[in-house]
């Protein structure tokens, strides 16, 4: 055999195993691929070609898939919801390609799997599949015709689709692969979940959130119900609820330095101890960091503490109490449209300190909603840091006669310049300024002032929370926790409050998306949270409060707030 | 009496499996929503339209032509698109009809449920002229919603329902339930027929 024929050898020989190796395609496409454009069919109702997927529903009603999408009723997660009337079972692969039980508190023991006396029902107690695991073929007929694989005919609000082959396989490539494995930060015992806090906080407001959130933690894991003796001997029919129970652990990941270095830090906590969600948190400044943190590793964080909030209309996996300083903002510009109208008829000067960034959020509130309301001409001017504005500017804001609108969002320091309001104003002027800037310090404006002054207030008005208030510290001084910041505690606390729904919620599905659509599931709140009036959850919320008081101050030390428009302004 | 016997057991038999048989045929022509025949005082309210407009509701509803009204919230997952794809759909078969008739779906979170979110809940489903979206006070929504006997204290427990009334009626026809194009047609149809 000469060379030639070895070296033709080597390559027949050698040539095939790239393919070999290469990844399986799915319909041409490669697995990262496949399941971006199943994920954009699922959620979004668009196919791969770009055209939106066609369909029928309630028989007669054909739609666009944009309308309404696959995860409107089974959820981002895939886990299925409950909502106005209608039960939307599981479609996630693990549930999908299973067969489907009456009961899910029940399963057979898997092959292989030692027997078990409490699984080893008699034939009377033992409860049938409600379906047959799907395979591609029977999933194909359901999306099709509505037929699922015991032949049951599904309730016609499950829309009929019209897919290619092509298009049916890589949709159910998607959904093979959608919550198939429990998200990181959780094991057989423990759910880990972190804190952020910013080392611009300071030490007081530190302990205030962290006793709260701690205090929260210990309650859950003392097992006041025995949850984890009740999953070792419990009934078989409540196994699936005492076997989910798993102890909380609370890693404190504090950032320090410079804002630019803290993502470095946080994937370096998280490369040390992947946690599940990140619960509360503080920091003086933006949120902004941890925020995209979140958004990229796709990890829930719940109700942290910041008036800095990233403003997102899309983003999915932060959860606030509110949209902050944007939210007075954005407060200011709707009561302005409801009580001066859209016409240009007033003058609207916005005043804001040069690289105050949260004179800016506010700034930015006001501006974005003004703007989505087709108005325009808002001047803004920059002061000093002695809060001055020249003579000329001054003459320039008030000159003529018509009514001036005037946006200080200035802090209680800034005093120069609200005695030059005073001092230059004239009739037909409104001065509007913010709570949280002035840091409740409402001593620079004066009984004159205050006639032609009003103040965003995003919280409860004082005396109205009354009942709320008194369950807070009831709880905290029955846990000897110092009420140091009722603000910042009542928070927590709620948080607290609401965090047992979401767990339970989740039974033993932990996938972080189904985390979080616990929360968005539940109901308005109006008792547990002492700070606002009310909070409201819906899919895709992530901005609970919605509203913001505009009051008068009442002239004199005590300042008694009276509101002069609804918590909610259009 | 063997053969009598014999007879009467056909007999049965038959009887039995007419009544199956037509059972089974009210089954499959059984409507799945429930019709009542109710009457409602329109509360003196003051809503927004998705073009941020007040709305006296009482005059608004008091118009010539037929009203179709239903209950929707903007972020809503399962029922309030079905509604909506269910009104979009309605209005296209209209066709130069739809300006005879009145579409109203009223928010049920009208906290989170803006006019310019309406907007968008009315663009996204293809809503034409003829269909408005209102939100307004919570406290006037929940009026709304108690005298429609519709309030549910928590807005994930809300219902499938859609109320319609005819020109110069005082009664309105409750549909409890999600709607077919031919139910729904058929329902008009009766009402603007009668």
């Amino acid at each position: 055999m000469g060379m030639r024929c070895i070296l033709v050898l080597f390559v027949l020989l050698f040539l095939p195993l790239p393919s070999l190796f290469a990844d399986e395609l799915i319909e041409g496409y490669p697995h990262d691929e496949a399941l971006r454009l199943g994920e954009q069919m699922y959620r979004h109702g668009i196919l791969p070609s770009g055209k939106p997927m066609e369909a029928l529903v309630m028989g007669d009603i054909p739609f666009d898939g944009r309308m309404f999408t696959c995860d409107d009723c089974h959820q981002r997660s895939g886990l299925g919801s409950e909502e106005g009337t209608v039960i939307t079972w599981p479609t996630n692969g693990k549930e999908l390609f299973a067969p489907r039980r009456r009961t899910g508190a029940y399963r057979p023991p898997a092959e292989g799997e030692s027997p078990d006396g409490r699984r080893d029902l008699p034939r009377y107690y033992q409860v049938e599949d409600a379906r047959p695991a799907y395979t591609e073929k029977s999933l194909a007929r359901l999306l099709r015709v509505g037929i699922d694989p015991g032949g049951r005919r599904l309730d016609p609000i499950m829309p009929k689709y019209r897919l290619s082959r092509k298009n049916q396989a890589i949709l159910t490539y998607y959904l093979r692969h959608l919550s198939s494995e429990l998200s990181p930060g959780v094991d057989e015992t423990t759910l880990y979940f972190a804190t952020v806090i910013t080392d611009n906080v300071a030490q007081e407001s530190k302990t205030a959130m962290l006793s709260a959130l701690q205090a929260h933690i210990d309650a859950h894991n003392s097992q006041s119900r025995h949850e984890s003796k009740r999953a070792a001997s419990g009934p078989f029919y409540k196994s699936e609820k005492h076997k989910a129970f798993r102890n909380l652990s609370l890693s404190v990941w504090e950032l320090t330095g410079p804002e630019d270095t803290w993502r470095e830090q946080l994937e370096s906590f998280y490369a040390e101890q992947p946690v599940f969600a990140l619960l509360g948190g503080i920091t003086a400044g933006s949120w902004r960091v941890i925020h995209t943190f979140s958004e990229d590793h796709k990890i829930p964080s719940i109700f942290p503490i910041t008036d800095q909030p990233k403003i997102s209309d899309t983003d999915w996996y932060t959860l606030y109490y509110s949209k902050g300083l944007y939210q007075e903002g954005e407060s200011v510009a709707k009561y302005v449209r409801s009580q001066f109208g859209m016409d240009g008829n007033v003058k609207i000067v916005q005043l804001l300190r040069e690289g105050d960034s949260k004179a800016s959020a506010l700034s930015q509130g006001f501006n974005a909603t003004w703007e989505e309301m087709g108005g325009a001409g808002v001047q803004e001017l920059k002061f000093g840091a002695d809060g001055s504005l020249s003579e000329q500017m001054w003459g320039e804001v008030f000159a003529g006669e018509t009514p001036v609108l005037l946006l200080a969002w200035a802090r209680e320091s800034d005093r120069k310049l609200f005695k030059d309001i005073e001092a230059h104003g004239r009739d037909g002027v409104t001065v509007f300024a913010s709570s949280s800037l002035l840091d409740n310090e409402f001593s620079v404006l004066t009984d004159t002032l205050r006639e032609y002054t009003l103040v965003t207030y995003p919280r409860s008005l004082p005396g109205t929370e009354k009942r709320s208030r008194f369950s807070v510290e009831r709880w905290f001084k029955a846990r000897k926790i110092p009420l140091t910041d009722f603000d910042l505690q009542a928070r927590m606390y709620f948080l607290g409050w609401m965090l047992p729904g979401a767990i339970k919620h989740m039974r033993s599905e932990f996938y972080r998306d189904y985390f979080l659509e616990g929360f968005d599931m539940m109901i308005d709140q109006d008792y547990g949270i002492a700070v606002y009036p009310r909070l409201t959850f819906g899919p895709g919320q992530r901005y609970a409060s919605k509203g913001c008081y505009l009051v008068k101050l009442s002239p004199g030390p005590s300042g008694e707030m009276v509101p002069v428009n609804d918590w909610v302004t259009y | 009496m063997a053969k009598l016997n014999g007879i009467t057991v056909i007999g049965v038999w038959t009887v039995a499996l007419f009544f199956a048989l037509a059972d089974l045929a009210l089954a499959a022509g059984k409507p799945m929503y429930k019709k009542t025949i109710e009457e409602y005082a329109v509360p003196d309210v003051t809503l927004l339209s998705q073009e941020g407009q007040e709305i006296e509701l009482q005059s608004y509803l008091n118009t010539e032509k037929p009203v179709i009204l239903d209950f929707i919230y903007g972020t809503c997952s399962t029922i309030c698109p079905i509604l909506s794809v269910s009104f979009s759909h309605f209005q296209r078969k209209l066709g130069e009809g739809k300006d005879g008739v009145r579409l109203v779906s009223i928010s049920i979170d009208p906290d989170n449920d803006t006019p310019e979110l309406m907007k968008e809940h009315l663009q996204k489903y293809g809503g034409q002229e003829g269909w408005d979206a209102l939100t307004g006070k919570r406290e006037n929504v929940i009026e709304v919603l108690k005298e429609f006997d519709s309030y549910v204290s928590n807005k994930m427990d809300h219902f499938p329902l859609t109320l319609l009334r005819g020109p110069g009626e005082d009664k309105w026809v409750r549909l409890y339930g999600l709607l077919s194009a031919s139910d729904l047609m058929k329902e008009y149809e009766l009402l603007v027929n009668k």
